[in-house]
């Protein structure tokens, strides 16, 4: 038998799935219409701004050329990113709604080969667009004299983007088993991780915004901009922060890459692990402890440099303007690093959450290796299965959280921004707790009752308490404290209150300050005793687990007439 | 003589869902060659063995071996030995036949452009398809797809042939067509494991079979063996006898084998527990002891009826 593989990954001109939708998606007619269609509208908008940017504005021969160049820049980013995306989750979706996945499955290809097969074959006919549209860029930086360095990163970047935004799509378009779900579950991942959560750059993780091809473009705007206000846009953006990581200097496009990468790698492996089993955890618990190790890492370095010199912090930006004005220097309020330090702890959290319910494994799953393992006369499953309970990982995932938070949180509070303020090193005890607290109160009721009552404890217990206090808060000042007391129900709430009870920067209103400490303790101590309550339960349900897989038939005494045959 | 050597093993196979045990610990061996049949009711189990087979899906535990390669292990090589039709037969919609299967003929390493496109045709002309070369798949007929699903499974020419229903939506000239497409295959050294809720279906394709209930192997073996094995050795024999029958009924209540006997309107009507031997016996018996015979007819239960009866059973167990 040939046992040589079929094609290796990186042979993809052989890749058989590529070429499938080579064939699938380049046929003449639709191939036609999609490039008539893009050649249409880049043609159109190529020619009509130079047009009127010549006629009207009387631009230079130069600075004709580079008016045209962000609004093609933002035709083959929707081609790209939008149509290439859906393209990639919605082909993805339909393989499988269609039954023919299993036939894929099958075919004598590695995992890998298999995804890359899939990442460039479903938006081939895009990528095609995306190519008709050259044409037209080519000109605008040939003509309007863009350095080659700028061009080349800018089209880098969008290649790793578009890389990334495609293998969300398929990332989306594997695990939901709807049709229609996948579709809008790709959509919303990709605005909620692309657009919303690089909106967390502005509290201070910047890592966020290298997700996007933002960085970069800011960056080339110079030049893709007409002369004067591609200098003004410079002198602006000179004003912000750079790519910083720690103390090293890395021009944008090069921390967009190795920002990017880190997620292109994780999707990556997460995909192979689907295509190997069907059945398997998106993500091994190493892994999960490793990539959000590597989260913290970037978000760290990539804020407490900026520190200092104050572009970390949202108001900066703003207050230049004020200070030209009034002659006013500005220094950062205490209620914005308060504000960057819960943002920071919140969203440490949330992610701890999403890895939290990859890894945790279900009931059927974890009495499955029960039962082969004690098939195999094994009194325990292996630690790093799938099947295997999480909580350690989960727990010390929270732990590297709670000291990355509390990092983050004494850098800005002992900054030379707050004179006389401090975070001691003793403190950071009570933000780990609240971590621990949070991510345990989660990972154990995902293992012991299942993902129903995760739903419904967010729900009630995480979402309600905090509408019904901010309804409170905004209702009257007398309510606050209330309305502290009832947000503390929400887990959520806990690094909140944690940050705001012992840090001293805090600063806040009266009937505040009094609740708070009180009600961070109170919470702290029952969200504790959940979390007691929930590991005796666990516990139990382990044991009663292991109970049911050691007793329903386990080994062949209990096979019937001619359970053994030729 | 030697054996033919074992092309599927199977051994202590389980799988469960969360709250459901679909497998058993199921041990099964197939020889090489065999068209082996799988049949059981709907939720017996076969789809999910034949997932498990196919490498599509992690048992709880057990042992699938297929022509000596271990099957949870060794994946990439089991696929190379399996063809894997589900049930249902899906395609893909924006293929055309001929595409369709030149695409798997590439991805199974056949060869270059023209040699893939080559064994394609051949394949299509195999399932009496190759009118519909340029059709798009979807478009087919339910037969014309089945056929289509076929075509591609024996494609790379695989030693184990897993086909989950594939003669539902036949019609019987497809069937007929089917059976003899298998036979073929199994002619050419391929082992073939089909399974089907339809147990006179295959009773007439099959080497050997097997009777799956709830997760359960209930019988193995020919069509007579697995009839054997079920109990269901009964029939009905009716003797019409040409003048008075005298003392035979009395001496017939007395016979090993002979559950019961009525006379109805001038005819012996007894139910006989006993293989072909013990029957034919009976009647020589009967013929010494005086008995002229006018005429005798023999009723079985029905493949359905077998089925049905496992099923009931198995219910209510």
């Amino acid at each position: 038998m040939n046992q040589q593989p079929i094609c290796r990954a990186w042979e993809l001109w052989k890749n058989p799935i590529l070429l499938r939708y080579c064939r699938s998606r380049l046929r003449p007619t639709a191939v036609f219409v999609s490039c008539l269609l893009t050649v249409m509208v880049t043609g159109f908008l190529f020619q009509m701004i130079r047009v009127v940017s010549g006629q009207k504005a009387n631009f230079s021969a130069i600075d004709i050329e580079r008016t045209a160049l962000l609004p093609l820049l933002f035709v083959q980013g929707l081609i790209l990113f939008i149509l290439g995306t859906a393209q990639a989750s919605g082909g993805m979706t339909a393989e499988r709604d269609e039954g023919v996945i299993d036939y894929q499955r099958l075919l004598p290809m590695t995992p890998a080969a298999k995804v890359l097969g899939y990442l460039f074959g479903l938006p081939i006919r895009e990528y095609l667009m995306f190519f008709c549209s050259m044409p037209f860029t080519l000109w605008c930086l040939w003509k309007g004299e863009v350095p080659s360095h700028t061009w080349l990163s800018l089209y880098g970047v969008m290649a790793s983007t578009t890389l990334l935004y495609h293998l969300t799509g398929l990332l989306t378009g594997t695990i939901v088993k709807n049709r229609r779900w996948a579709f809008l579950t790709s959509i919303g991942l990709i605005f909620a991780l692309y657009t919303v959560i690089p909106q967390a750059a502005k509290f201070g993780l910047v890592f966020f915004k290298y997700l996007t091809i933002t960085p970069v473009v800011e960056e080339s705007m110079r030049y893709l901009m007409p002369g004067t206000a591609g200098s003004a846009w410079e002198t602006g953006r000179r004003l912000l922060s750079d790519a910083k990581f720690f103390n090293l200097d890395f021009s944008e496009a090069v921390f967009t890459y190795f920002s990017q990468s880190c997620l292109i790698i994780t999707f990556f492996v997460m995909l192979c692990r689907r295509w190997k089993d069907a059945e398997a955890h998106l993500l091994g618990k190493v892994w999960a402890v490793g990539f959000y190790t590597w989260v913290q890492v970037l978000l760290l370095g990539n804020a407490l440099p900026l520190i200092d010199s104050g572009k970390l912090f949202p108001t900066q930006q703003f207050s230049r303007f004020a200070y030209l004005l009034k002659g006013k220097a500005w220094e950062p309020a205490s209620w914005e690093a308060l504000s960057m330090i819960l943002v920071y702890g919140i969203i440490s959290l949330l992610l701890l959450w999403v890895l939290s319910s990859i890894v945790t494994p279900s009931f059927g799953t974890q009495i499955n290796g029960w039962r082969r393992a004690h098939k195999r006369n094994r009194t325990s499953i292996p630690i790093l299965a799938d099947e295997s309970n999480s909580t350690g990982f989960v727990f010390l995932m929270a732990l590297i959280g709670g000291v990355g938070w509390f990092g983050f949180a004494h850098v800005i509070v002992e900054s030379r921004w707050f004179p006389g303020q401090s975070a001691p090193l003793g403190l950071a005890g009570h933000f780990i707790l609240a971590m621990v607290t949070c991510a345990m109160l989660h990972q154990l009721l995902l293992e012991a009752k299942g993902g129903r009552a995760v739903f419904l404890g967010f729900i009630f217990v995480l979402v309600l308490p905090l509408m019904i206090a901010s309804i409170l808060f905004g209702a009257s000042e007398k309510f606050l404290a209330i309305a502290t007391w009832i947000a503390g129900i929400s887990p959520l709430c806990l690094p909140a209150l944690t940050a705001a009870h012992h840090l001293g920067i805090a600063n806040l209103p009266l009937n505040l300050s009094r609740a708070v400490p009180g009600a961070h303790l109170f919470w702290q101590t029952v969200h504790g005793l959940m979390v007691l309550f929930l590991i005796t339960n666990l516990w139990e349900t382990r044991r009663q687990t292991r109970k049911q897989a050691s007793t329903i038939g386990i080994g062949t005494g209990s096979r019937s007439k001619g359970d053994s045959a030729v | 003589m030697n054996e033919p050597p074992i092309a599927i093993d199977l051994r202590d196979l389980r799988v469960d869902y969360e709250h459901f045990t679909a497998v058993h610990d199921l041990t099964l061996r197939v020889p090489a060659g065999q068209v082996f049949g799988l049949v059981g009711p709907n939720g017996a189990g076969k789809t999910s063995t034949f997932r498990v087979l196919a490498s599509l899906m992690q048992p709880t535990y057990g042992e699938v071996i297929l022509s000596g390669v271990d099957v949870l292990e060794d994946k990439e090589t089991a696929r190379r030995l399996i063809g894997y039709m589900p049930d249902l037969a899906p395609v893909p919609r924006d293929l055309k036949c001929g595409e369709f299967l030149r695409f798997y003929a590439r991805a199974y390493g056949l060869g270059n452009a023209r040699q893939c496109s080559a064994r394609a045709d051949e394949c299509l002309e195999e399932v009496a398809l190759t009118d519909c070369k340029n059709h798009w798949c979807h478009k087919l007929s339910r037969g014309q797809t089945q056929r289509l699903v076929l075509a591609k499974t024996m494609l790379h020419a695989p030693k184990v042939l897993i086909l989950d229903e594939p003669a539902s939506g036949l019609d019987p000239l497809a069937r007929r067509e089917l059976r003899a497409t298998l036979r073929k295959l199994a002619s050419q050294g391929a082992t073939i494991f089909i399974s089907s809720h339809i147990l006179t279906e295959l009773a007439e394709m099959c080497t050997s079979l097997c009777v799956m209930s709830r997760g359960k192997l209930l019988a193995s073996g020919t069509v007579e063996e697995v009839r054997t094995q079920l109990g269901d050795d009964s029939r009905s024999i009716t003797v019409v006898p040409l003048h008075a029958m005298g003392q035979v009924p009395e001496w017939l209540r007395l016979c090993n084998g002979v559950a019961d006997v009525r006379v109805v309107q001038g005819a012996l009507e007894l139910d006989f527990l006993g293989d072909d031997e013990a029957q034919a016996a009976l009647l020589e018996e009967m013929i010494q002891r005086g008995l002229r015979i006018r005429n005798f007819t023999e009723k079985r239960s029905s493949y359905e009826e077998i089925l049905i009866g496992v099923a009931e059973r198995s219910r209510l167990s």
